[in-house]
């Protein structure tokens, strides 16, 4: 990403110009400056045609792709059309006339607009919008027919549950806009529209609960947003790294998903969702640590059931983080610490392995990560082909060939699979390298620097905030109330109040007193 | 501020490397893992002849492809007046460096035991890398080199085999005892005496050196637990076998699980009861200048086995076989305090518990306790029980069947 100050001053540079610029009264002239400003691009779709009763010249402009034609042709079919020998109706005779009948006739399907400033009308254009200019009039009707290809809503694949709802966002901002509002039928379900990236005018919407999100952390979320000058914003992507607060920390501070029951879970518990054009992940702010443990299926079963689940995450959690880690310290500086049998099994399989054990692990690890690299982008047919080469070809003829020992396999595939089930990739990625790290420490101070390491990560954690709210909460600062929903959790009945800090005001959830809650939301 | 936090953060790193710990990264392959080691007199005085059985890996069972043409573990002694002179001088003989922590086994060779091993464990307890639960046993008409040298059926290496079967017996015979460095050190420098279980070769003790003699069923020398070694003062005086060896084990409540042999009516120890539950409180007291041992063993069982008919579903019956399984405790534990008291040796606590109880009354005995525990008054009260008869009540013999 450029630095900040230099894209500000682009922004002048390319805005200025445009600003004052009126449309020409001349339609010939319009038409040759959109061209112009377009550079005669070939998507751009200019048909011109003369009103037969009155030989007014008229044009209709839109962009091929980002219309849907049918609308453009109701649009354009609808606004001309002359009845003249309609009882009662005007005659039409001159370019004034027919333009005042044509807005009248437009406007009164409502979706139609006037458009006197260029700026205005290049937004259209590109909004999708189909603009018709008529010769003599220094103004254009704008209809909206955006439209054109854009993804349906589809089942989610990046964050699959069994049980759960199957839709996942889309690429279009509406779309996923509305799955959630079908989802919370509030009017207190609030949506702040805006533009970001000079270039790309990206459409970036913030969603809340009014009531329930907190004002601080939106006030910040809005001021940051505010404070982004970038040509492009392409994916959400973009977004959470210019809003993140610690740029350098390993640990993702702004949560991502692509399914609108997260969304919604998370908006009623205080959250900001920041939907972006174009791409179906929406982020989720403040996010805590624990949020990217927690997937949505946890409070689809019974609670018991999700709570081992939980559990058997964070187990996971501390398994791809710190296993062949602890199996090199164990290795080579604390073997009186393994028992006697297993330390002469892993003895007799290390026979003969020319390698020093954390030489073996890295060897493991990236082999590994490029089979799971190269997996990853390649079509699913030959993805497969991939792991079967990968694991069983590579995994066991490395064993056979005694460049590896069978222990360290089993290490970094038992690594390999727990970083799997954590449900965010965002943090599994982070863990992925950090694992390294640690192995690396692992290599040189054993145990003790193992403990150093998640020492240092655990006070780093603690200092980060995501818009504010601690990340560590409800574990960092310890918050009684809110255990209920962190490491384990428990049952929907006990769940009374939303988690504090996230949001502050309208904590309870659940109330006796039926009435009183709807006072409150 | 970039450079100062720079410079702080490689400060902080400094430090790290000042805390020490367990820094010395070893890789496995270069470590000769000790399973146990044996300590016997040396050719010259003060010198102890240490003798090492070090793993070989690429030979045990578990290895993948592992082979079998070559023994399990290797032995290597040298000899010095230390300990741990001994175990640095054999580097010279090994290809890798010996690593103690996983050693289970000690053996103490006869001849050094008779002439006292108080001064042995200074260095089991002040090494950071030999263990104090390692077990310690006493060879028996043989050296402690030649007891690790036999390679054992089924239990890949010798010293663990070792320790599982003494723990075996240990378990459910009750004639050794599972006696560790430490509890030997407590033994050593506490008031009473001490002892440690034995164990011998049957059989031809060149043939179990080879890895042809595993190529049998049965095989030509075999590593036996046998009997209790008894110690007076740090020094090996007598064995103690059979009845009296289990008899002691019983008054140090270190029974956990026996069978024993009681008689019913006119026909001896034919009935099997197995002991599954034993406990023993020991009370010492001065009457008179003599000391007087109160034991009180509480015992459970179950007939496992009778050889002649006995109606198990009559009360009577069992109540009858409750006191013969009394007397025959009584019996043993009776032999075995009487047997330790010819020896002037207190090797069950007594002198420990009579300190801890009434220190006092020990000032005055403690000069000349030796004698004094010879000349001890014994009191043994058993209360013994039989919880169950196995699977069925009655015998299938019929009652006048002979």
């Amino acid at each position: 990403m450029m630095p900040k100050n230099k894209e500000s001053g682009n922004t002048k540079e390319t805005q200025s110009p445009e600003k004052q610029i009126l449309i020409s009264t001349n339609l010939a002239e319009n038409l040759k400056e959109i061209s112009n400003q377009f550079g005669n691009s070939t998507d751009i779709v200019i048909r011109k045609f003369t009103i037969i009763c009155t030989r007014v010249q008229v044009a209709a402009v839109y962009i091929d792709g980002l219309v849907d034609k049918i609308k453009v042709d109701d649009f354009v079919s609808h606004a001309m059309s002359f009845n003249t020998h309609t009882e009662g109706q005007q005659e039409v005779t001159s370019g004034k006339d027919a333009f005042e009948y044509i807005k009248e006739k437009a406007l009164s399907i409502g979706e139609e607009t006037m458009i006197k400033d260029w700026k205005e009308l290049c937004g259209g254009l590109l909004s999708g919008q189909t603009l018709i200019l008529i010769e003599g009039l220094g103004e254009a009707i704008s209809g909206s027919t955006s439209g054109g290809e854009v993804r349906t809503v589809s089942e989610a694949t990046t964050q699959v549950s069994i049980r759960g709802s199957k839709e996942s966002f889309t690429e279009s901002i509406d779309t996923n806009i509305s799955l959630i509002r079908r989802r919370i039928k509030s009017p207190n379900l609030w949506v702040e529209t805006m533009k970001i990236g000079v270039v790309t005018q990206t459409n970036v919407s913030i969603m809340y609960i009014n009531g329930i999100a907190s004002e601080k952390a939106l006030q910040k979320l809005k001021t940051q947003l505010k404070e982004i000058h970038v040509d492009a914003i392409l994916e959400s992507g973009y977004i959470e790294q210019l809003i993140e607060e610690n740029k350098f920390s390993p640990f993702p501070t702004v949560f991502n998903t692509e399914r609108p029951d997260s969304v919604a879970a998370n908006l009623l518990e205080g959250r900001i969702a920041i939907i972006v054009d174009g791409t179906p992940f929406v982020l989720i702010a403040p996010a805590t640590f624990i949020m990217f443990f927690q997937a949505v299926e946890d409070y689809y079963q019974r609670f018991d059931i999700s709570s081992l689940i939980r559990l058997l995450r964070f187990l996971c959690l501390v398994i791809s983080l710190f296993g062949p880690a602890i199996f090199i310290s164990a290795l080579n500086f604390h073997q009186e610490m393994i028992p006697t049998p297993l330390l002469i099994n892993l003895a007799s399989q290390r026979e003969g392995v020319p390698f020093p054990a954390f030489v073996e692990a890295i060897i493991m690890e990236v082999t590994f990560e490029i089979i799971r690299e190269a997996g990853i982008r390649l079509p699913s047919q030959i993805g497969q082909t991939v792991s079967i080469i990968g694991g069983l070809v590579l995994g066991q003829a490395a064993v056979q060939a005694g460049i590896v020992s069978p222990a360290m396999v089993i290490v970094v595939s038992i690594t390999g699979i727990s970083s799997f089930a954590t449900p965010a990739f965002n943090m599994a990625l982070s863990i992925r390298y950090l694992r390294f790290a640690i192995v690396f420490i692992a290599a040189f101070m054993g145990l003790y620097g193992i403990s150093i390491v998640a020492f240092i990560l655990i006070a780093h954690m603690c200092s980060l905030r995501s818009l504010g709210v601690p990340y560590m909460s409800p574990l960092g600062p310890f918050i009684p109330d809110s255990q209920k929903d962190a490491v384990y959790r428990s049952p929907l009945q006990s769940m009374r109040t939303r988690p504090r800090l996230v949001s502050q005001k309208n904590n309870v959830r659940m109330d006796s007193d039926e009435g009183k809650r709807g006072d409150k939301q | 501020m970039r450079v100062k936090w720079i410079l702080r953060s490689v400060i902080y790193f400094v430090m790290l490397s000042l805390l020490t710990s367990c820094w010395n990264s070893r890789e496995l392959g270069e470590l000769g893992i000790v399973s146990g080691f044996g300590i016997d007199k040396g050719p010259n005085k003060d010198e102890y002849r240490v003798t090492f059985q070090v793993v070989n890996p690429s030979a045990t069972a578990t290895s993948t492809g592992a082979s079998k043409n070559h023994p399990p573990v290797t032995i290597y002694s040298s000899t010095d007046t230390t300990v741990f002179g001994a175990l640095r001088k054999t580097s010279k003989k090994a290809a890798r460096q010996l690593f103690f922590a996983h050693t289970q086994l000690v053996v103490i060779g006869e001849s050094l035991a008779r002439s006292g091993i108080n001064d042995i464990f200074d260095v089991f307890e002040r090494s950071h890398e030999l263990r104090l639960n390692s077990l310690v046993l006493v060879s028996r008409d043989a050296d402690a080199a030649s007891i690790l040298k036999v390679i054992l059926p089924i239990e890949s290496l010798p010293a663990m085999g070792i320790v599982k079967k003494n723990k075996n017996t240990a378990g459910v015979w009750g004639e050794n005892r599972d006696v560790n460095i430490f509890e030997l050190i407590n033994g050593i420098t506490g008031e009473s005496d001490f002892v440690i279980s034995g164990v011998r070769i049957n059989g031809d003790e060149q043939e179990g050196m080879k890895l042809s003699n595993l190529d049998q069923t049965e095989v030509k020398a075999l590593v036996v637990m046998s009997g209790l070694g008894v110690f007076k003062d740090g020094k090996l005086v007598d064995w103690m076998d059979g009845p009296k060896a289990r008899g002691t084990v019983w008054v140090q409540d270190k029974i956990k699980e026996t069978s024993i042999n009681i008689d019913y009516k006119n026909k001896k120890k034919s009935v099997s009861v197995d002991i599954n539950l034993s406990k023993t409180k020991v009370k010492v007291k001065i009457r008179e200048g003599i000391p007087v041992f109160d034991i009180h063993i509480k015992e459970k069982g179950i007939v496992n086995e009778t050889k002649s008919f006995v109606d198990l579903s009559k009360g009577d019956e069992i109540l009858k076989l409750e006191v013969s399984l009394a007397e025959q405790t009584k019996k043993e534990v009776t032999q075995a305090v009487e047997t330790a008291q010819r020896m002037q040796t207190d090797i069950f606590n007594f002198a420990n518990e009579l300190k801890r109880t009434n220190p006092k009354a020990w000032k005055s005995v403690e000069k000349d306790w030796p004698a004094l525990f010879a000349k001890g008054k014994l009191n043994v009260h058993i209360d013994a029980y039989i919880r169950s008869t196995g699977m069925r009540l009655k015998p299938y013999l019929k009652e006048n069947s002979k």
